[in-house]
Parts: structure tokens; sequence; C-alpha cells
């Protein structure tokens, strides 16, 4: 965790920032390409910038993501549920290069089969994790509830992700390492914790994201009603999703710290 | 047409202090988030329309129009069939319809449609520059709130390179929306690439001179911009508390709730 409020000390770190929340921003605005519920979300290109960047830019993407969302909602509407996109798009830009770096050696251009199965993996826990506390806080408010967000913001992140973050990572990363403008090379003296606790870090992080997603959802249409859960009669499922997702979301805050 | 919703002008909600704008417009979440009857948030919806008027913001309702339909119309239809709650009139599997999801499903509309209508009061009478000095008065750093308003003056320079590479590849016959969504999602790489690319190339050259300003001066920061508390702004501050604590004794008393 260190390396994101290090970096405040690196000016290029900082101007990198920047330039992945206007990045973000910038391709959000004009480029949207299938509604999947009119007025609430749509299939966006946009949502693999913050994976590209995580894996150029390292922390900055994760300050950049979460700043470049704040910039979307400043063209449409701002509201209380902001600080949950806040939050959510953090762990978005923060989690695919801390995933990376413990999972794979090599640059993140997904070539070999086992290459595809980790970016599949790094894609998958870092859109869950993000949908997850969207998804908890905005049903936490009673503004939509889980089952409907959530999965939309999961299916909208991984789809463009996938079908977009390998191609551009291809063009992009190699030229980007040419020109050192990787975070490797930006701020090459990073603190990290013991690799072991990192990997147990991760393996929490995956768990809580993917988990978090299957539990919301049980949660949010009444399948089911855990026991420490205050017993409520129905209504939006904020205090059903709200108090039952608390644990997974304080499981995540650990790995987060431990990765 | 301009990107962002601010509109110069002299109202009194223009100038009020940056601060007394963000806490107002918390105050008035408040009220909107405790409002759950539609009978109770008409009165917060006529007060903010008075707001729009008064700080000439109706430009910007007519904007965001189709936002503010989408958002009333699919929150209702959320709402109606997932609220839990009453005796159903309908069932659609997990789904159903009952006079209490209908009320409640207004009601949280005109509270969404609220929370937009406070979003354009203040996005209209705010600047950028005036959002990340209130946020760095209440604990923001001011590298943070510095590198949010950089991205936000990044953006216009981002859609207008990639506005260049959509019409030059239109020149070439390139068709953003022909083929399937898979072939659509992929047809926006020729245009992320350059874009990015264009971003990394100013990278450099701006953290230079963000260096050669003394960004990473220990120094105290000095502003053009000069931000006076007066009485008007303490006036506007208290109405605001008092709409917020009203709603809040109104929720106590069990008056603004819905089932």
């Amino acid at each position: 965790m260190r390396d994101l409020i290090d970096m405040w000390r690196n000016t290029r770190m900082v101007v990198l920032t920047a330039m992945s929340a206007s990045l973000y921003a910038a391709i959000l605005i004009p480029f949207k390409v299938l509604p999947i519920i009119p007025g609430v979300t749509e299939l966006r290109p946009a949502n693999a910038v913050p994976v590209v960047c995580s894996f150029l830019f390292g922390p900055a993407a994760a300050w950049g993501a979460a700043i470049g969302n704040i910039i979307g909602d400043f063209f449409g509407g701002i509201g209380p549920g902001d600080m949950f996109g806040f939050v959510g798009n953090f762990l978005y830009g923060f989690i695919p290069y801390r995933a990376w770096e413990l999972l794979s050696d090599e640059d993140p251009v997904p070539r070999s089969a086992g290459a595809w199965i980790k970016f599949v993996f790094v894609v998958s826990i870092a859109s869950s994790a993000c949908a997850m506390t969207i998804g908890w806080g905005l049903n936490l408010l009673g503004f939509i509830p889980f089952r409907v967000l959530g999965n939309i913001v999961l299916f909208n992140n991984v789809a463009a992700s996938l079908l977009l973050g390998p191609f551009l990572l291809s063009v992009i990363y190699p030229r980007a390492k040419r020109g050192r403008l990787l975070y490797r090379d930006v701020m090459p003296q990073r603190q990290r914790g013991r690799r072991t606790s990192r990997r147990a870090g991760l393996l929490v992080v995956a768990v809580a994201a993917i988990g978090g997603i299957v539990v919301g959802n049980l949660l949010s249409s009444g399948s089911w009603h855990p026991p420490f859960v205050p017993p409520s009669e129905g209504g939006t499922g904020a205090a059903a999703v709200g108090f039952g997702l608390l644990p997974v979301m304080v499981l995540l805050a650990l790995g987060i710290v431990l990765i | 047409m301009p990107l962002f919703l601010y509109i110069e002008r002299r109202s009194l909600l223009h100038r009020l202090h940056p601060t007394v704008k963000v806490f107002s417009m918390a105050c008035f979440f408040v009220a909107a988030f405790v409002s759950e009857q539609p009978a109770a948030s008409l009165p917060l919806a006529l007060g903010i329309a008075a707001l729009i008027h008064s700080a000439g913001a109706w430009p910007n309702v007519r904007r965001l129009r189709i936002i503010f339909m989408l958002v009333f119309v699919m929150t209702f239809a959320v709402w109606t069939l997932f609220y839990r709650g009453g005796e159903p009139w309908v069932r659609f599997g997990p789904a159903a319809i009952s006079p209490t999801s209908m009320r409640f499903a207004l009601g949280m509309a005109f509270k969404l449609v609220t929370f937009l209508g406070v979003g354009v009061v203040f996005l209209s009478t705010t600047k950028i520059e005036e959002f990340a000095y209130a946020l760095t008065r209440v604990g923001m750093p001011y590298k943070l709130g510095f590198t949010m308003t950089l991205a936000f003056r990044l953006v216009p320079v981002f859609i207008d390179a990639a506005a260049t590479v959509v019409q030059a590849q239109r020149c070439r016959g390139f068709d953003f929306d022909q083929g399937n969504l898979l072939q659509r999602m992929r047809r926006y790489v020729p245009v992320i690439v350059p874009v990015f690319m264009g971003a990394l190339r100013r990278a450099d050259g701006m953290a230079m001179a963000l260096e050669a300003r003394g960004f990473q001066s220990p120094k105290p920061r000095t502003t053009f911009e000069r931000y006076e508390f007066t009485w008007r702004d303490a006036a506007v501050m208290a109405s605001s508390l008092s709409v917020a604590a009203l709603y809040l004794w109104l929720w106590q008393a069990g008056w603004t709730r819905v089932g």
C-alpha cells in the first residue's frame, strides 16, 4: 500500500495520474457502444482504460481511475453514491498491476495460454471487487438493488477489459516500456511486503471479490438471510446487503492491505 | 457545445464561498436521502427548481433532460419490480408488483431526480478549481486536488485528439458501427491507441514544467483566487442546515417513510 502514498512525491507519477484520469473520462464520454439499461449503463470501451493504465502506470492508475470516475460524474450529475464509485474504480485500477506482479514476471501482454489464464483471472477479480463495492454501496443507500447494478458493472468491466485490454496492451505496453514510462521505471524503489503474505493477500482478495458477488446476489434476491443480519420485512434489501456483505468488504480491505 | 456544466454568471449562488456550496449540497443530499414519500420529496424538488432558476441553470437541465427522464423511468421500473413489501398484484418469478412497491418506486425516482437536480445546481455554479479548493479546505491533500484539476483540464485535449483520429479513420472509410458487438468494440482500438500515445508523449514535458514551477516545494501554496467568507455564506449555510434538520426531523417522526 505504501506506493499509493509514496507516488505523490514523484512528479511524473502525479502527471501520469492526471493522464490516466483524463484518458478514462475522455474515452468514456464520446464512445458509447451499446446501451445495456438506457440511462443506467452501457457497454463502453473506456472501461478497459483503468486496467490498461494499471499495468502501465501502477499506483498512478489506481488514483487515476478514481478521479476519472469523478470527472465522468461531473458531465452527467453527482450524488451521494459517487463515493462508492470512487472507491470501486480505485480498486479496479489498483488490483491488476499488484496481482500481475505476484503471478508473473513477464510483461502483461497475454500471448501464451498461461498468460491468458492469468490475465482473465486478474481482470475478473479487479472487476468483481469494483462491482461488489459499487453494488454494495448503492444498495446500502437504497438506490438500486445489488443484483441489478453489481451484475451490470461486473459484466461491463469484464467485457471491455477482456475484449480491448489485450489489444491495447500489445500496442501500447512495448512503446511505454521503450519510453521508460512504466511505473517500474518511474518509481524504481518501491517498498513491498513479504511475497508470501502478498500472495495470501491476493488469495483473500480473490475469494472476497468473487465470493462477494455471489453472496451479494443471494442477499439482494432474498434467497439467503445470514443469522447475524437483523431481520427486516422486505424493502430495498439495504439492511440485508449492507450488513450481510460487510464481513466480505472487511475481508476485501484486509486482502488489499496485504497484497 | 461546452463539455462541462459550469455556466459563467454572477448570481448569488455563483458568488458563494466554495466550501459553503459543498456544505449546502451535502445538506440537500441529506434532505433528499431521507425522503421516501413522493409528497415529502415534492417541496424539496420545487426548492431545487427555484435554485436552478436563480442560478440560470435551465440550459443544463435541458441538456440533461434525457438523463433526468431515464433516471426517473428506470428507477421507477427497477423498484416497482424489486421492492419487497405489500400484497403483490402480479408476480414475475422473483419480482413482484404491489401498491407499496409502486409508491416506494415513485418516491425513489423523485429522490434520484432531486439528487440530479442538486448536482446540476452545484455543477452549474462551481468551477472545478473551486471544487478542488473546497475539498482541500476540508482536508483533501493539495496534490490530489491539483491532479483532479489538471485531469479536468486535459479532458477536452484528449477528446479533441480522439475526434481528430475518428475523422481521419472515417476519411479512410472506417465504419465504427459495423459488425457484431465484439467487432464494434475492437474497432475502437485504432482510436484509443493514438490518444494514449499522445498522452505518453506529453507526460514527460508536463512533469518537467511542473517541477520547474516548484511543484514539489514544501513551502505553503498561494493562489490567484481568493474566497472571502461573508454574511451571505453564513445565511446560506444556516438555511441549508435548517432544510436538512427539518427533513431529518420529519424522517424521525416517520412522515417521510413508505410502508
